[in-house]
């Protein structure tokens, strides 16, 4: 009897179409598509991909109730043993997608899913918790050996092993922290622990602390009524058309638009931020980049003036390291153009 | 000597003798709110707003002291009761508040509260009489 | 000082017409003990009862543990400063029953928890479950003050076990331990190489049910204080804790302090361990910034290289172990700490209270809220209450066939932040 495993692919690895595709919404195939194929291989006899969806980056991100609902079907039609998505790799909207199935199929339908990915994908934070995540390198040339790692998972997962230390197996770590018995007491260990410190030795702490990156505050405005002001959002707010085709999940660049002489962003601007629900702010995207007020400060004179320039990108499954890079160059045309101080709003 | 605190709590057994009393009514979770907006506003965080064990955090009833004036917004008390919030819901996301022992707990909590106060008095500032 | 604890090794507890040591059995007159113990006003009655490894026996709720001792050699028996008269401990020569513990409970409160099992699967979680249990139910007189109730319960059981060790005053010891420690310069012109270690053991000091003693003071009332390890081996430090069952420091526990047990064989060998200071865990947060900049400023002044940090209980006391780390870290002193952590049912929540990065060296003793199944007993020594509440942790907490889940938090020494037991925490 040979498990029955059902696979997750995004249009390009589904061998559909490149970016132009990624708006298509998904597809069941009854045959092993793209990496399936090979992970299928890869299982031999021990199990055998019964099916393969197929789906848009765009519109699992920016649909995420449909694309939910397709795979609950898709998964009670075929009744897998395991869900595998990916290797989604660096790409940030495939791996929040792949981190969506992992999701839904984990907390509602109980069925345990393995993904792979490289350490800065921003779809890790959320997949890692729900889902085994084989760490892969940042490209498909390593492919090959996610879909090894992700398939020796695989075996043991459904046999039923004990898996060893994430390290040791190749995935990311959940977070989860067990409790087990040591054969030494805790004082013991300490007594060890300080003894490698003085030796300069290496040691490995029971309780890692989180390292919060911290920012210090530029010095407070001394007159508000002098102040240029610059609207800075990562809401996802971009003028009708998006016309710089800013991503709506996992962006890749920011947008910068005049909006000298204006009043409000109504009616010129809406939203195309696929992690909130858009009614609201393409009634009125001042609800999110608030323009409107800023305007009305100015009239009040409690501000000097706004900043003709206003800056957008979306902040959803965007990576920490595009993040950084983005601040950093927004923040340096700020600086130039002499700005005082920047609202950024953000979802 | 002026008193320089308030007791934030909702234990229904501590009384007006023990100082300036803010009365919260609801539950722990409701007094730690409190302190926090309190805080947020300028008033010193006194007593550390958790226990020192888990037992204590399934109380109904808990008290904290904070500073009687508005003096000055520092970090370390909205860190400190920020984090006491975050804590509190964690660790009683799966448990039950403990009723049954609700009158133990609002006995040892008011005990708790007395000790605090006493440790607060150790280091009150006493204002300065000029001689005449 | 020097020290020396003659540990005799007592294969089994029985009751008898009068306590004595035979060939490794204690026997205990359980009308002695009774009858020395209802000589306090306070106390109305008094069970004694006796648990042994392996039997399918549940001890609910424990207000602590302690071990029954008498010293053969040098002054200060019992416990100076509670029970007998002031005395300078740390010297002389102690007879220990080994592997036998007096085992109080008798709740203040409802909501006092502590559960020992004797077997099963709650037995791997207690270091007590391997100890020769003599259970004593003390019930005060009705109407006290809690205060004085605590204090009569407390008293009772330190008197209980003075009773029982006497029974060990002729006997021959099988292992004898030695606890030899001059001055700190004398033993630093021995061993000038060796870095200097001091042990930093937090105890809660927050008021009723919350409260540790030295040499009889509450350790609210104290700065953080030096104090020569041998004085804690002998029975200076004692415990008034009744609330964090999983990580209270008994007085069995600060009588074999583990931290101070494993830093005394390093001493002269690995490390030159300087002494120990006992910090008080204060509710007020300008008694926290008192505290840890004592107990790190006294640390400089011994010029240690580096220190061991231990914790008590869950919760505030979190603020104070950090702060104490990052100012020792600060100064350019190693540290290692120890403490447990609550990180929830699934593991998966932040497991301290507080974080800050200097603490790159932490043992963690386990996850409080970890879910054990206890199966049910044949025999439960203490109140039903205690159970009904351990029971009404949650819903679902008791099963039909009587097996119980609880965490970690309600079982007697399972998480012990003196590094006491040997359960540790994982990443997955």
């Amino acid at each position: 009897m040979s498990y029955k495993v059902l696979y997750y692919v995004n249009q390009f690895f589904g061998q559909v179409g490149g970016e132009d595709k990624a708006g298509m919404a998904p597809v069941m195939k009854d045959e092993k598509v793209g990496p399936a194929l090979g992970f299928d291989q890869l299982m031999g006899e021990e199990a055998e991909v019964v099916g393969t969806i197929i789906c848009g980056d765009n519109y699992f991100n920016e649909n995420n109730e449909e694309a939910v609902k397709f795979i609950i079907d898709a998964v009670s039609e075929k009744n897998p043993d395991l869900v595998v998505a990916g290797p989604a790799f660096n790409a940030g909207r495939y791996g929040m997608a792949c981190a969506g199935v992992a999701k839904v199929v984990a907390d509602e339908l109980n069925i345990p899913v393995i993904t792979g990915m490289y350490g800065e994908n921003p779809g890790l934070e959320i997949a890692r918790t729900k889902s085994l995540v084989v760490e892969t390198n940042d490209s498909a040339a390593g492919m090959k050996d996610a879909l090894a790692k992700m398939a020796d998972l695989a075996k043991k997962m459904l046999k039923g092993e004990k898996l060893g230390y994430p390290e040791d197996e190749g995935y990311f770590a959940q977070g989860k922290r067990l409790t087990v018995f040591s054969d030494k007491r805790g004082s013991e260990r300490a007594v060890e622990m300080l003894l490698a410190r003085f030796k300069g030795e290496e040691f490995k702490s029971e309780l890692p602390m989180p390292v919060f990156d911290r920012v210090a505050p530029a010095a407070a405005i001394k007159d508000l009524s002098k102040a240029k002001i610059a609207l800075v959002t990562t809401g996802g707010i971009v003028p009708n058309g998006n016309p710089d085709r800013i991503q709506s999940a996992s962006a890749q660049k920011w947008g910068k638009y005049n909006i000298a002489g204006k009043d409000s962003l109504e009616g010129e601007f809406y939203t195309i931020h696929g992690g909130y629900d858009p009614v609201y702010a393409n009634e009125l995207p001042d609800r999110v980049a608030p323009l409107d007020m800023l305007r009305k400060f100015q009239k009040e004179g409690l501000i000097g003036e706004v900043y003709e320039y206003f800056y957008t990108t979306t902040g959803t499954g965007t990576s920490v390291g595009n993040a950084i890079t983005f601040g950093k160059e927004i923040g340096k045309e700020l600086k130039e153009a002499g700005v005082d101080a920047a609202i950024l709003t953000s979802t | 000597m002026e008193q320089d605190f308030v007791i934030v709590t909702n234990n229904p057994q501590v009384g007006k003798d023990l100082g300036k009393v803010e009365l919260v009514d609801g539950s722990f979770e409701d007094v730690l709110i409190k302190v926090r907006d309190l805080v947020h506003q300028g008033h010193q965080l006194i007593s550390h707003p958790i226990g020192a064990s888990m037992r204590m955090l399934f109380s109904p009833y808990r008290s904290v002291l904070v500073g009687a004036e508005r003096t000055q917004i520092k970090e370390v008390y909205s860190l400190t009761i920020e984090s006491g919030i975050d804590t509190f819901r964690r660790s009683t996301a799966n448990r039950n508040v403990d009723y049954v022992n609700a009158d133990d707990y609002a006995r040892i909590d008011l005990e708790l509260l007395k000790e605090a106060i006493k440790e607060h008095g150790i280091i009150q500032r006493e204002k300065i009489q000029e001689v005449q | 000082m020097n020290l020396e604890l003659r540990k005799i090794e007592i294969k089994d507890v029985v009751f008898g017409e009068e306590t004595g040591l035979k060939e490794g059995v204690l026997t205990v007159c359980k009308q002695d003990i009774i009858d020395e113990l209802m000589e306090d006003v306070n106390v109305k009655s008094i069970k004694v009862d006796i648990a042994k490894p392996g039997e399918k026996t549940r001890i609910i709720p424990v207000k602590d543990v302690i071990q029954p001792r008498i010293k053969v050699e040098g002054k200060g028996n019992g416990f100076p400063g509670v029970t007998s008269e002031m005395v300078q401990l740390g010297s002389g020569k102690v007879n220990v029953l080994d592997g036998v513990a007096v085992v109080t409970i008798g709740d203040i409160v409802g909501f006092q928890e502590g559960v020992i099992d004797m077997w099963g699967e709650g037995a791997k979680w207690t270091p007590f479950s391997k100890t020769l249990n003599i259970v004593v139910d003390i019930e005060p007189v009705d109407g006290l003050d809690p205060h004085t109730h605590e204090a009569t319960v407390r008293v009772a059981g330190l008197k209980a076990a003075e009773l029982i060790g006497k029974a060990g005053k002729e006997a021959e010891a099988s292992i004898v331990d030695k606890y030899e420690m001059d001055d700190i310069f004398t033993e630093t012109g021995k061993y000038p190489d060796l870095p200097k270690v001091a042990y930093v053991e937090m105890l809660i000091s927050q008021g009723l049910l919350h409260d540790g003693y030295i040499y009889g003071v509450n350790s609210q009332k104290i700065l953080p204080t030096l104090i020569h390890p041998n004085e804690e081996l002998d029975g200076a430090v004692i415990s008034g804790n009744c609330v964090a069952a999983c990580d209270k420091i008994t007085t069995y526990q600060h009588q074999n302090n583990s931290a101070i047990l494993d830093l005394y064989k390093r001493h002269g060998k690995d490390i030159n361990f300087v002494g120990v200071i006992l910090t008080p865990e204060l509710t007020t947060l300008e008694g926290k910034f008192r505290t840890c900049d004592y107990t790190a400023k006294l640390c400089r002044t011994l010029g240690v290289d580096g220190v061991v940090v231990s914790e008590e209980g869950y919760g505030n006391p979190d603020s104070d172990l950090l702060m104490i780390c990052k100012r020792l870290e600060d100064s350019g002193i190693k540290t290692v700490l120890i403490t447990d952590e609550c990180s929830g049912w699934d593991g998966m929540s932040q497991p301290l209270a507080d974080t800050t990065p200097e603490a790159v060296a932490v043992v963690s003793t386990g996850n409080v809220s970890h879910v054990v199944e206890l199966e049910p007993a044949d025999k439960v020594i203490g109140s039903a209450e205690a159970i009904a509440t351990l029971a009404g942790g949650w819903e679902g907490c008791l099963q039909e066939d009587g097996s119980m889940v609880c965490e970690l938090n309600a079982v007697i020494g399972a998480t012990s932040e003196i590094g006491y037991h040997n359960l540790t925490v994982e990443l997955y």
